[in-house]
């Protein structure tokens, strides 16, 4: 048996994972990441549009900051986010960008002087201060009130990725390519490594570590149609939901964004809106004004998203043979606006639609889009349950989203996080808890369980076909799990895919077992349906709406009783998962539960929200400094590590 | 300090990007020559004596008021080191290994793609011009004074070389044209490289297409010369129009014949230097 | 609309670690749908007829690079290419140039990978800044220059039509080429053109390039190849004057 030792094992070469990795090297431990494909084909860099930093630098920026993007984001999850972590994140998001920016993303700049922009289908001309001049830019976002989202034209992701992979190659860090983590080896307190088989020799071998780190991305593959890459199938979430002990939180958050293309589901980002593009109806009407007056087109995601299914609904939709769908509308852009910034989106409309988003309208339809939920960690990225499991990114839980990200949250939150668990993992690891005192044997009886548990599948005799479990899976997720909820669906949908669990154990695989696709699908496919069953088990129980997660039945968010986060945990042997719920506490919270200010108000307040206000409403009347009002009412700077304590400079806020 | 200089790291190699540079320097010059040499050559098309005209003017006969053949031997002989260096550095490119060749093939096949087509092109006439060009730089080097309108007529017609120079015709201009198109898209600075190239690659073909044209009725002349001047083979070529220095040391011409390339006393002022032709 | 085609396709199989396996290709019959793209149609051979036949497809949307293979003998990318733009019979193969690990799949990241370290393709920080300061100001247009440079995806497409570097696997190709363009380009890389030659500056980098423009034909993300490496190759020639 093959044993591989590092300091840190990272699992996932996404952003989220290299930028984890880069933190471990520079406090002189040794990193490695483990990746299912070549880290650069991570699906980090399908981002486009842009990622969230409070830079303040252009004009629609100006008087942004820490407290209005932390404001944002919390009214973005719908009050579901734990708020010290979105405070944390608010406040290291601009050290990211410039930490990026100095390691070589060619952000977009200002430009000083007059430009010309559409703002709700208007053009409007803006003028750009000169002493911004060559700072870094950005653009409008839904659910923000500045425009906050940097971007390199529509390829942030890849420029993002490609910078951070390039630091990890020259701080020779090793990424083991094509290489999968199938479990996780603990003895049921502490995390020790991984099982991880190589794709292409189907080898086993144990990876061992002081410290793991899952950064696996997300799960929107469970659904048959979404904007997320092939690869991200759950399998980061798997691997904690197996171990028996580390919890799932909120795995039932999912995002659908409004504009992805038919049939395939391939986005076209948000920027298109926030750039000034247009949704239209069957008649070419712009619809969105009239259900949400004030947001329009940029309101929040989930709003968008069920705004245009209930217009659908009203049979305003266009008939495909895809189904049905809606415009995107553009071209009052203009060509060389498009060509300059939305770049991929023309890529995509040329090749995948074979029209030209200067003149046509494009297709679109809200499709599965991200997973807030994840592998649930404290601020420190750790698992409560598992010590020595660490989490980020996508697959995280770390709650700075709960129910609802905002666009260009995520990719920042990949690299803050990158950097501050980054940081605690190199804490872990250099303090006694960070000990390696495992045994072989444990490693052992681990990597034979994998073996054994694969050699099973090929001498299965194969009544099962893995292709049919895994569609059935994605259309029950579509049909019964998606932007529209209620108990019936959820309840048949929980049944179903028990019963799917059931079947996909005897599924048989031609072949060998090595390079074998046959068998990868075979064994991710009980995982795949096990991550289905904690989201579809976690929509069922939570009998309100919130965010993303929106019920028929239940359409109020009830604050009083459903302020929590639902975790899961799958103990070895059950046929499901076993929910419970963390509280929120409303009375640490800086922002305390309040209306988003989409539709009609329509929420079940919680006890303490009035009295927690009313503190509130006290502080601020006060008219303090920024600083000391918000580290009065939800200090966080302590949860920090020191070198990220620093204030953001900003044109408008010079440093003391 | 006296470390001795071999610890001391290498400098840096200068010479890959000399090599380079001489590479494409010496396929410019030869195939800006070559162009040059087609269109001197085709003098013959506006009759013999612009021909006769241009071959005394490199001789020049017209600056010094007599020719001095060598000049052409000497500037022969430079394109000659041209050439071998150009060849020698193109060596390098060649696929030497049969692996690589057949990487090649295989990869030209498969893409159908012109510039790796016209690379292979570049690769198969400059081998062949390895042999064949040399003939025909030799005889100019060793024999200057024989280039005239009935001297080269003879040479292509009976002496025979009308094939050689038919082979090498079509191998210079590909190989040149596309060596100079090519010189072009590795060098050139281009604003709209794309349109830059389309529009390259159109001259490039039609340079071609022109100058194998211009060489093809060049030879035809020169082969048409050369079967009317049969009879005489040998017998140089003499401008009835042009004062000579000295019709006496002409009135000899003619008298060897036979031969391809007679014993021919060529031009002499006043008799006072005669350069002795190959007997 | 024109009546629906059945598609004829030629792919090659083989996997290199089965030790009996002699390479060849297998044909498959795919009834086209509109829309179709080589993705699609992979997929569905793979779960109609061959679940065992290994190709890679990550995001699908034409931006990570992974599915790059030769389409009737041309690189290019599988995921976006349309089956309507192509004739009735299609033939994939691997893309030449890179490890092969069984049937369309081929090791791109590992050749990208030592060709990074090779290159030292990264920016070359002169030092660390403060992140908490206002970043350093930069022009816009150079920077919208530098990220033009910078959306290569790494793809492997430049190499596979590369004849040089199919003739000669230490050739660093347009994709390293345009790196390095890229990273001088950019005034946060602090190298100078000296460094720059030691890394390329010979015939297995910029001067071993024959100017052949394949990279540029087939670049699925069109990229200036020709341009860039034209403009490296007249900076690197400036250094042995
Ligand atoms: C189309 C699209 C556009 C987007 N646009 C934006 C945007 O504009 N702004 C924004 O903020 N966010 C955007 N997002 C979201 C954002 O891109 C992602 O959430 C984020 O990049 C996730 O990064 P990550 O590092 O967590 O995971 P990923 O980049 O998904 O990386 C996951 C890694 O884990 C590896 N992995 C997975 N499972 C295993 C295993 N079992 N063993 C070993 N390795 C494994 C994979 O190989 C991969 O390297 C977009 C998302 C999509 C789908
Ligand atoms: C023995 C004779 C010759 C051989 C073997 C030869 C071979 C080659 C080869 C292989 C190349 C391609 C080099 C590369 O891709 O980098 C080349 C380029 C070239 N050749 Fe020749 N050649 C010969 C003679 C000539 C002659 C007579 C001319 C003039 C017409 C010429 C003009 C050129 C030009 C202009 C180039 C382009 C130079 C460059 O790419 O740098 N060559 N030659």
């Amino acid at each position: 048996m093959k044993i591989i030792h590092s300091d840190v094992l990272v699992i996932g070469g996404g952003l989220a994972g290299q930028r984890v990795a880069l933190a471990a090297k520079r406090r002189g431990l040794e990193p490695s990441i483990l990746s299912l494909v070549p880290a650069k084909r991570s699906h980090s860099v399908a981002a486009q549009g842009g990622m969230q930093a409070s830079l303040a630098n252009c004009f629609k920026g100006e008087g942004d900051n820490e407290d209005v993007h932390f404001e944002d984001t919390v009214r973005g999850s719908d009050w579901g986010c734990d708020q010290r972590v979105a405070r944390m994140f608010a406040h290291v998001a601009p050290k990211a960008i410039r930490e990026l920016a100095a390691w070589g993303v060619a952000w977009n700049r200002v430009r000083a002087g007059e430009h010309e922009a559409v703002i709700n289908g208007q053009r409007v001309t803006l003028t750009e201060r000169e002493d911004a001049h060559g700072l870094i830019t950005a653009r409008d976002f839904g659910g923000t009130r500045k425009w906050r989202t940097c971007y390199t034209s529509d390829g942030t992701g890849h420029a993002m990725l490609y910078t951070v992979s390039d630091r990890v190659i020259a701080e020779a860090i090793p990424v083991h390519e094509r290489q999968e983590a199938l479990a996780l080896i603990h003895d049921g307190h502490r995390c020790h490594g991984a099982v991880v088989r190589d794709l292409i020799t189907g080898e086993l071998s144990a990876h061992l570590a002081r410290a793991t780190v899952i950064a696996t991305g997300g799960y929107g593959r469970i659904w048959g149609i979404s904007t997320n890459a092939l690869i991200n199938e759950g399998m980061g979430a798997a691997l904690a939901l197996e171990t028996g002990v580390a919890r799932l939180g909120n795995m039932e958050a999912v995002q659908f964004h409004p504009t992805a293309i038919l049939p395939t589901g391939i986005l076209v980002t948000e920027g298109c809106r926030g750039d000034g593009g247009v949704l239209r109806d069957v008649d070419g009407h712009r619809f969105m004004p009239d259900y949400e007056p004030e947001k329009k087109d940029l309101a929040s995601r989930d709003v968008v998203s069920r705004r245009m299914a209930e217009h659908m609904r009203a049979g305003k939709g266009v008939k495909s043979p895809y189904g049905e769908h809606l415009w995107l509308d553009i071209t009052q852009l203009g060509a060389a606006h498009i060509d300059r910034n939305l770049r991929e989106v023309k890529d995509i409309c040329r090749y995948f639609l074979g029209i030209d988003p200067a003149k046509d309208f494009i297709p679109v339809r809200p499709t599965q889009h991200y997973s807030m939920g994840g592998v649930r960690t404290d601020y420190r990225g750790e698992s409560q349950w598992l010590s020595g499991l660490f989490s980020c990114g996508e697959a995280a839980c770390w709650d700075m989203h709960g129910f609802n990200r905002l666009g260009g949250n995520s990719v920042a939150e990949t690299v803050v996080a990158g950097m501050l668990v980054g940081e605690y993992v190199a804490d872990f690891c250099q303090s006694r808890h960070g000990d390696q005192e495992i045994s072989t044997a444990l490693a052992r009886e681990f990597v034979q369980r994998e073996q054994r548990g694969l050699e099973k599948i090929i001498a299965n005799p194969g009544h099962e076909n893995a292709v049919d479990l895994r569609r059935r899976m994605e259309q029950i997720m579509t049909d019964k799990v998606g932007l529209f909820r209620n108990g019936p669906d959820l309840e048949s949908a929980v049944a179903e895919l028990a019963e799917l669990l059931a079947r996909s154990g005897e599924v048989g695989v031609n072949g060998g077992l090595d390079a074998n696709p046959e068998l990868v699908l075979a064994y991710r496919l009980p995982r795949m349906l096990k991550v289905a069953l904690t989201v579809a088990m976690g929509a069922l129980n939570r009998t309100e709406s919130r965010g993303a997660h929106f019920r028929e039945d239940y359409p109020a968010r009830n604050d009083r009783d459903w302020l929590n986060r639902t975790l899961a945990c799958w103990r070895e042997g059950d046929a499901l998962p076993r929910l419970d719920y963390e509280e929120l506490d409303v009375l640490r919270m800086e922002l305390p539960p309040g209306f988003r200010g989409y539709g009609a108000k329509n929420i079940i307040d919680h006890p303490d929200t009035a009295p927690r206000q009313a503190e509130v409403d006290e502080m601020r009347a006060a008219k303090l400094d920024r600083y000391a009002v918000q580290s009065y009412l939800m200090s966080f700077k302590h949860l920090l590590p020191l070198k990220y304590r620093g204030r953001n400079e900003r044109l408008d806020e010079p440093l003391p | 300090m006296n470390i001795p200089d071999s610890f001391l790291p290498p400098r840096i190699d200068r010479w890959p990007a000399r090599l380079d540079l001489l590479q494409s320097a010496s396929g410019l010059i030869l195939g800006l020559f070559m162009w040059l040499h087609m269109l001197f050559v085709s003098s013959i098309l506006l009759g013999n004596h612009a021909m006769w005209t241009v071959a005394r003017f490199f001789e020049g006969y017209f600056f010094f008021g007599y020719p001095l053949p060598w000049l052409v031997s000497a500037f022969v002989a430079l394109i000659f080191a041209l050439f071998a260096t150009h060849a020698w550095l193109a060596l390098r490119k060649f696929p030497t290994h049969w692996r690589q060749h057949m990487a090649y093939m295989r990869h030209m096949r498969a893409m159908r793609h012109e510039d790796t087509f016209l690379w292979f092109v570049q690769v198969l006439t400059g081998f062949a011009m390895f042999f064949l060009a040399p003939v025909h730089l030799y005889l100019m080097m060793a024999h200057p004074e024989l280039i005239g309108p009935y001297e080269s007529a003879d040479r292509v017609w009976s002496g025979r070389m009308w094939p050689l120079y038919l082979v090498l015709l079509f191998l210079v201009e590909l190989h040149g044209g596309v060596g100079l198109y090519r010189l072009a898209v590795k060098w050139g600075d281009f604003k709209d490289a794309i349109a830059a190239r389309r529009k390259l690659k159109r001259l490039k073909w039609g340079l071609t297409v022109f100058f194998l044209v211009l060489g093809l009725a060049t030879l035809a002349a020169y082969v048409k010369i050369g079967m009317e001047h049969a009879p005489h083979v040998g017998e140089r070529y003499q401008p009835a129009a042009f004062l000579l220095p000295s019709s006496k040391d002409f009135s000899d011409a003619g008298s060897g014949g036979g031969g391809l390339n007679p014993p021919q006393p060529p031009f002499d002022k006043g008799g006072s230097r005669r350069v002795e032709g190959m007997s | 609309m024109t009546a629906s085609r059945t598609l004829t396709f030629h792919v090659f199989r083989h996997n290199p670690r089965d030790s009996g396996g002699e390479p060849g290709v297998r044909e498959y019959q795919v009834e086209e749908t509109p829309g179709m793209t080589l993705f699609i149609a992979l997929t569905r051979i793979r779960e109609e007829h061959d679940p065992g036949l290994s190709f890679d497809f990550v995001c699908r949307a034409g931006v990570c690079g992974s599915c790059a293979m030769l389409i009737n003998g041309r690189p290019g990318l599988a995921c976006r290419t349309l089956t309507s733009e192509l004739p009735g019979t299609i033939s994939l193969f691997p893309l030449p140039g890179f490890e092969l690990i069984a049937d369309l799949s081929v090791n791109t990241g590992k050749w990208m990978r030592a060709m990074s370290e090779r290159l030292q393709a990264w920016v070359h920080l002169g030092s660390e800044v403060n992140p908490n300061q206002i970043e350093a100001a930069m022009d816009p247009d150079l920077a919208e220059a530098v990220y033009e440079l910078d959306r290569c995806i790494e793809c492997g497409c430049c190499v596979a039509a590369c004849g040089t570097a199919l003739m000669r696997p230490d050739f660093v190709g347009a994709v390293g080429m345009n790196k390095l363009a890229r990273f001088r380009l950019d005034p946060r890389d602090d190298r100078s053109d000296a460094e720059y030659y030691q890394l390329i500056g010979d015939d297995s980098g910029i001067f071993g390039c024959m100017s052949l423009l394949g990279c540029q034909d087939v670049c699925p993300k069109e990229l200036s190849l020709q341009t860039q490496i034209a403009f490296m190759r007249r900076a690197m020639a400036r250094q042995g004057l």
